[in-house]
């Protein structure tokens, strides 16, 4: 099975480099920091010696607003970003629309709809990869007993210390309902409604004067380390990537993880179409999904890469336990409605920043 | 009789075999409706921007969800009222209580057509955002699809009361995911025996609705909550109070569905356009109060949560609910009576609590408990169902402190209410259409046998005007005591006995003719021959036309005959075995 598949690979390469021009280059869009290092690793390189030029890599912070603003001007083609971004971007036409059928090729004879997960496919993208948005603390900061749920992270008294929390009302709403005792299954109903909202914004009166923003997602790492924070909310890949190869003092608490579809989309301006969508198809193989998976443990967005994940290189630690995806992960998981999140994304903004105004 | 049955008749392997299969299909088959029930009801009520989390994703075009708030009720209305007119016989939405009278009388339920076409109009009321229940029309559904069983002819005793029971079963087991409150539910609202030949198929049925809900299609529990147990004893006493004032609310309740129904009835417009009114109420309630439109599953979390709500909030609600599904109900909407109820008790029951905890009297384990208590308390005496309620809670919640609590709730309610109104919003509204089942029921079942049944036209008979003693003479016959009196057109005059004595020879028929002591009519059924018999010395009694004219003589003979077939039949039922 391994041989055939170590076989494939060069013949698509050799198809692929008669059809591109060898040398052009394409703009890919990451998010810097451990994710986009094992990137470099997993995809990035394997794709220039596949394709005959390395793609040259940019960063972006998430919003949707960049592409309109940077895109052209920079000439991105390719972007890796927030499934709920992707629904935004593609509705306001920054992003290509494509037909995924065209674009990603099946593994074997299993239907590409089969292999993925289910709502892989929008528009505009699709999904790669599985992270989770959990909460993780700092062990020394607890000497006694542990947090390990997520209505902890709301317990100032027990687990007295500053909370660490990106300036946005993304998975702090469900955090807080949660809290409360809403069943997984109904918090998005639930915020669907004034009421629920309000309950949200309570909840999270009771944590207020424990609150530091952090306005870089590389930050939450640094504030747990440095001790500025107990707790912090980030990306599950990132903490593991802090303890895991630095050795930080960092556990996650996987009760509660919002476990979101990261995904690969095309700037709608793009000038290489052809290649960039070579590019999309050779990112979301199985072969560099896994690969990317054991070395920063975002979860494949294909069964046929899942299988083929083992351990890391460097470590050895099996990845398959670290995976947000992973079955023996006790506790809540929520999975993010993203169609949800870009629709409401304004009225939720608006809330917050009315939330955080008063005092 | 088809050959299997025949080659087969009497044999106890053949009725368990033939059972078992049938309880496993009718249950597959319900539980996959009652699915497609639910999932429609969904996805109409995502569509039209019903459910919360359609309507915030359209927050940004604020007309679009005032639109769709304010007309798809009315738009629904109209819809329905259209189909329940044009397309069923009844003309009316069919409901549980049309099973229960299927079953208790041995009746066939309506054509097929008018319960699937109201079963239709269910889905739509519901979709459309009416304030009506979804579990009444799938109990429907389910006997809909039990009572196909009756038609290919098995040969089993009570086969058609079983059928359709099976199919009650599975549907509540599918909907609530509560397969043991299915089976109970059939028993104490639809069959209200316990045999085992009802026991086994219907268990067999339940079990099968559990099945497909759970391991086919992974639907998951309906309402957990966390409550960790009962703090104080003195809140059982408070748990009872509660049940009394739930009885209270549900009387309420029961008194303006049916009253609603009454001045719609009244009102002179055309039949389609009440349900649109209905609409246009619940309509124009939403754009104040959201939390009214469509079935209220975000309502019914946010009453568990302490502070989701003002006491104020919460009594405009139950008032605004109640007051609503009666609109919605007897203005023709179709649906059922029991996810209102649960909504309007669980807020009953969290404004119990508010109060509790804000005068700050007693000490109390939180909201969660008052809800459940309050949510079941109220539905107990409408469907009639206490020990199905008190299994609901169990199953919904798999929670056994919360299920003890609300088992004192439900039957202090329950004990109220029956004093108070009756056994079940059902039972009412079957009696008002003369299926009283209060007193049990072998009453209700002989009441709906007609006296005019056992009429017999071979009896002594006289015209006033000929001599007595002619008349005596022709009537030698033994076991006739009386003789009846008719005139010429057949006006019956009264009954001359046997053992009148008179002294005058040439005396008349009319000179000693007495008024008969017990008379039945064409609407006499054999209850009420039963009662009006006390007392009674003689052989038969007169059955009278409305007009005045003897049709015939009813014996006393027969009617206790027909007294004791039907009494037997029951028991022979009730203590059927496969």
């Amino acid at each position: 099975m391994k041989k055939t598949l170590r076989l494939s690979a060069p013949i698509i390469a050799a198809c692929a480099a008669m059809s591109s021009a060898a040398g052009e280059s394409i703009v890919v869009v990451s998010w810097g920091g451990s994710y986009e290092a094992a990137q470099r690793t997993a995809i990035f390189e394997p794709f220039a010696e596949y394709s005959g030029a390395m793609p040259a890599i940019r960063q972006h912070s998430g919003s949707v607003e960049e592409i309109r603003t940077r895109a052209e001007e920079e000439s991105w083609d390719v972007i890796d970003m927030q499934e709920d971004h992707a629904i935004t971007a593609c509705e306001q036409g920054l992003l290509l629309d494509f037909d995924y059928r065209r674009i990603v090729s099946p593994y074997r004879d299993t239907r590409i709809e089969d292999d993925f997960v289910d709502g892989a496919f929008l528009d505009c993208a699709v999904a790669q990869n599985l992270y989770a948005t959990v909460v993780a603390y700092n062990d020394s900061a607890f000497p006694g007993i542990k947090p390990s749920r997520i209505n902890d992270f709301f317990d100032v008294e027990n687990f007295p210390g500053m909370r660490a929390l990106p300036k946005s009302p993304d998975a702090i709403l469900e955090w807080a309902l949660l809290a409360i005792g809403v069943p997984v299954r109904q918090v998005y109903d639930l915020l669907s409604t004034d009421r629920g909202l309000r309950l949200a914004f309570r909840k999270l009166d009771e944590i207020r004067d424990s609150i530091v923003w952090w306005t870089d997602i590389s930050n939450a790492v640094r504030m747990l380390n440095d001790g500025s924070a107990a707790m912090a909310s980030g990306f599950n890949g990132r903490f593991f990537s802090a303890s895991h190869d630095s050795g930080a003092p960092i556990t996650i608490i996987w009760d509660g993880r919002i476990i979101g579809y990261e995904v690969w989309a095309i700037v709608a301006s793009t000038d290489q179409a052809k290649l960039a969508k070579e590019f999309v198809e050779f990112a979301t193989s199985p072969v560099q999904l896994a690969k990317l998976s054991e070395i920063i443990p975002y979860g494949p967005a294909r069964n046929s890469a899942l299988l083929r994940v083992g351990k890391n290189s460097v470590s050895g630690t099996p990845m398959n336990e670290h995976l947000p995806n992973a079955p023996h992960h006790k506790g809540r998981a929520i999975i993010r409605d993203s169609a949800w999140y870009s629709n409401t994304a304004g009225l939720r903004q608006r809330r917050f920043d009315a939330w955080l105004k008063t005092k | 009789m088809n050959p299997i049955a025949k080659m087969h008749k009497g044999s106890a392997l053949y009725r368990i075999s033939v059972l078992s299969v049938m309880a496993l299909l009718i249950g597959v088959s319900a539980s996959l409706a009652a699915i497609a029930f639910a999932d429609s009801v969904i996805w109409l009520n995502n569509a039209l921007l019903i459910s919360p989390r359609m309507r915030v994703q359209y927050a940004g075009s604020p007309y679009v969800v005032l639109a769709a708030t304010l007309f798809a009720p009315i738009a629904g209305g109209i819809i329905v009222g259209l189909l329940l007119q044009k397309f069923t016989n009844a003309r009316r939405p069919l409901g549980p209580a049309d099973v229960i009278v299927a079953t208790q009388m041995r009746l066939p339920l309506p054509d097929a057509r008018s319960g699937i076409v109201s079963t239709m109009a269910a889905a739509l009321s519901i979709g459309f955002g009416a304030s009506v229940g979804q579990y009444g029309p799938m109990v429907y559904l389910g006997a809909l699809i039990g009572s196909a069983a009756e038609k290919l002819k098995l040969r089993i005793r009570s086969i058609s009361a079983i059928a359709m029971a099976c199919g009650v079963a599975a549907a509540i087991s599918t909907a609530f995911n509560a397969p043991i409150a299915g089976l109970v539910f059939a028993h104490e609202v639809i069959l209200r025996h316990y045999s085992l030949q009802a026991f086994a198929p219907v268990t067999v049925a339940s079990a099968t609705g559990y099945v497909i809900a759970n391991v086919m299609f992974d639907r998951p529990p309906l309402f957990l909550v966390e409550f960790p147990g009962v703090a104080n004893s003195h809140e059982f006493l408070l748990f009872a109070m509660l049940g009394v004032i739930a009885a209270l609310i549900a009387k309420i309740y029961m008194r303006f569905l049916l009253r609603s129904a009454e001045i719609a009835k009244k009102l002179a417009i055309p039949q389609w356009v009440k349900p649109g009114l209905a609409g246009l109420a619940v309509g124009v309630t939403a754009l104040w109060l959201p939390d009214v439109i469509g079935i209220g599953k975000e309502a019914l979390r946010f009453a568990t949560i302490e502070g989701a709500f003002t006491p104020t909030e919460l009594l405009v609600l139950v008032a605004a609910k109640i007051i609503l599904t009666a609109v919605c109900l007897g203005f023709g909407f179709a649906g059922g009576v029991f996810s209102p109820a649960l909504l309007i008790g669980i807020l009953s029951g969290a404004l119990f609590w508010n109060l509790l905890d804000g005068f700050q009297l007693l000490e109390n384990s939180g909201i969660v408990v008052y809800a459940v208590c309050g949510m079941m308390a109220v539905t107990s005496p409408v469907i009639g169902a206490p020990l199905t309620t008190i299994l609901i809670v169990f199953e919904l919640t798999r929670n056994y402190d919360l299920t003890v609590a609300a088992m004192v709730a439900v039957v202090f309610s329950n004990l109220v209410s029956y004093r108070i109104f009756g056994r079940s919003l059902f039972d009412i509204q079957l009696a008002a259409k003369g299926v009283d089942l209060s007193t049990g029921r072998d009453h209700a079942r002989l009441a709906a046998i007609s006296v005019a049944k056992f009429a017999t036209t071979d009896f002594p008979a006289a015209s006033p005007d000929e001599p007595a003693q002619a008349a005596l003479d022709r009537c030698p016959r033994e076991q006739w005591n009386e003789i009846y009196v008719a005139g010429n057109n057949g006006d019956f005059h009264g009954i001359m006995y046997k053992s009148e004595r008179f002294n005058d020879p040439n005396a008349l028929v009319a000179d000693v003719t007495r008024p008969a002591t017990v008379i039945f009519d064409e609407e006499t059924n054999v209850k009420q021959a039963m009662e009006k018999f006390i007392g009674f010395v003689g052989t038969a009694a007169p059955l009278v036309a409305s007009d005045g004219r003897l049709l015939g003589v009813v014996t006393e003979a027969d009617i206790f005959r027909a007294y004791l077939d039907t009494v037997q039949e029951l028991r022979n039922e009730e203590n059927a075995s496969a």
